[in-house]
């Protein structure tokens, strides 16, 4: 390590000794400082602070609600119905449920699913998410991640076609009527 | 005496610019370094956020009015927490007549609330007091999702029909 050394010379002193020869002594002030310590604290200092800091803020995951219940028409054909049960499974008919009963999705399917369906009903796709109250948060932000995920896909494939994506979905509770329908699956 | 001429190897590694980069990096750590506050040591309750891969807005810093639902670490009971960024708003919304609080839950920065009434005249409140209020929701993911039923119904009423859900990015 470079250490910091400097030193006072003194002026030269001509040593008259039994050899009359001229030496030129330098005369040195030790110092001599070892910088080996403060290094080793700032690397310390730093590799705490590159552990401990938190750089990147938590995201966020955009939400609304339609204001008040307003009842909004909408087509039976149009109407893709996801819904979660009580122990987390996920269910899904589209439009009818007695002409289409629900079938059982795996979380990871729905992305596939989402992007099918929005480019078969050409934009006009309604998602209406109906979910048990038992069912936990996670696994509820899970569903809309691969929601979100298909949107990026969906908004590319449609604009594509010249369309202008327009996301339409409700989020509501599962009724007592659904949850018998499920119990049996 | 035979002159045994060593053969010295030039080694000479001069380690001053090393030393300068890692007081460089230092002093930029120590200055982005976010302590925990006191307000932060002093919540009892975690929140183990759900992961989202898709979402790529952050958590705006002012005008922000943050609803957590934490379960607390010692008796593991689910409840609203709400909190407001703005100091100003904080002690509008806080001391209003139309909020039923204790007078000791007042003076708080994080409010504990359990009545649904009590957090839906404290929506209502904080929207009148800031418009550009933002509204998110923090909530653990191990939480049922009937408290976020109830606390979206809530909003409803309140008329705040715009929020975020707080998530982490899985790595």
């Amino acid at each position: 390590m470079g250490g910091g050394g400097g030193g006072l010379q003194a002026a030269p002193k001509v040593k008259r000794g039994s050899f009359a020869t001229v030496r030129k002594k330098k005369k040195r002030v030790g110092f001599v400082l070892d910088m080996t310590p403060l290094v080793d604290i700032a690397f310390l200092l730093l590799t705490f602070f590159m552990l401990s800091t938190t750089l990147t803020t938590p995201q966020t995951m955009e939400m609304s609600v339609p204001p008040e219940t307003e009842n909004v028409e909408v087509k039976q054909s149009e109407l893709l119905t996801v819904l979660v049960r009580d122990d987390g499974q996920i269910f899904k008919y589209m439009g009818d449920k007695q002409s289409n009963p629900p079938e059982k999705i795996a979380l990871k399917d729905l992305r596939a699913l989402s992007v099918n369906e929005n480019l078969r009903m050409e934009n006009k796709l309604i998602v209406s998410l109906r979910i048990s109250n038992k069912v936990p948060y996670g696994l509820v932000i899970n569903l809309l991640d691969q929601l979100n995920i298909a949107e990026t896909d969906i908004t590319q494939r449609l604009s594509a076609k010249g369309m202008k994506r327009e996301r339409k979905f409700a989020l509501t509770p599962l009724t007592d009527e659904d949850k018998e329908d499920l119990k049996a699956l | 005496m035979s002159k045994i001429k060593k053969k010295r190897v030039g080694f000479v590694l001069d380690m001053t610019p090393l030393v300068d980069i890692a007081f460089l990096l230092l002093t930029f750590f120590m200055f982005t370094a976010k302590f925990k506050s006191d307000t932060e040591n002093e919540q009892k309750f975690q929140i183990k956020r759900p992961m989202a891969s898709a979402d790529t807005s952050k958590v705006p810093d002012k005008d922000l009015a943050m609803i957590k639902i934490g379960i607390d670490t010692v008796t593991n009971d689910t409840a609203y927490y709400y909190s407001l960024s703005n100091e100003q708003d904080r002690k509008v919304v806080y001391n209003s007549d139309k909020v039923q609080l204790s007078d000791e839950a007042r003076q708080k920065v994080i409010l504990k609330v359990t009545d649904l009434k009590v957090l839906e005249a404290l929506l209502k409140q904080t929207r009148m007091a800031n418009l550009r209020m933002k509204f998110a929701i923090d909530a653990d993911k191990r939480v049922q999702y009937k408290w976020i039923e109830d606390l979206t119904n809530v909003m409803r009423l309140s008329n705040a029909t715009v929020f975020n859900f707080v998530t982490d990015k899985p790595n």
